[in-house]
């Protein structure tokens, strides 16, 4: 304890130091159990997400398929249109 | 370009020899103002949140001077922010929640 610079260290108050300790234990408890909760609940929203996504996929694919047939009669209807003239 | 990165081994080095000594010193003062209480301190901590509650009940505590009640407060404040430090180890992450 001779070549300590800044002198004797300072006694903390018992007080202080069970304060210090007893948050930080609550704080690791705490972040730990929010963690595990709020992952499972992320679990659980991604599960949704993927039962969605096929549902959303197949409304996507069905929608386009009509949008591009219905392009491909009215290029035709264009072509006869010029066609007839 | 190149210099400047060679040299960054080199400057990590003088930097981990140069912080050693002060780390040293560090963890002296830390192994006796950082260390858990010890059990036999118990009776001090329980006069100690005694204080407190009755500090609070009689309304001592507002009879202090400014420089006392900010040292309170700081003092109060650093034991709070432990809580942080321990949210941050139990959720294995610095920023918010990594799900």
């Amino acid at each position: 304890m001779s070549d300590l610079p800044y002198g004797a260290p300072v006694r903390i108050s018992p007080l202080i130091k069970f304060g210090r300790w007893s948050f930080l234990t609550v704080g690791v408890l705490y972040g730990a159990f929010h963690q595990n909760r709020l992952s499972k609940k992320e679990a659980k929203l991604r599960e949704i997400e993927a039962q969605e996504k096929v549902i959303r996929d197949a409304k996507l694919k069905e929608e386009k398929e009509r949008a591009s047939a219905l392009e491909i009669k009215a290029l035709e209807e264009m072509a006869s249109g010029t066609a007839k003239k | 370009m190149a210099s400047a990165v060679a040299k960054v081994p080199t400057l990590i080095n003088t930097a981990i020899t140069q912080a050693r000594p002060k780390l040293n010193i560090f963890m002296k003062y830390a192994r006796v103002e950082l260390a858990p209480p010890k059990l036999s301190e118990l009776p001090q901590i329980r006069q100690g949140i005694g204080n407190l509650i009755t500090s609070a009940k009689t309304g001592a505590w507002k009879r202090q001077t400014v420089k006392e009640a900010t040292l309170n407060v700081l003092v109060g404040a650093e034991v709070i922010f432990w809580f942080y430090i321990g949210e941050c180890i139990g959720k294995r992450h610095l920023v918010g929640y990594d799900v």
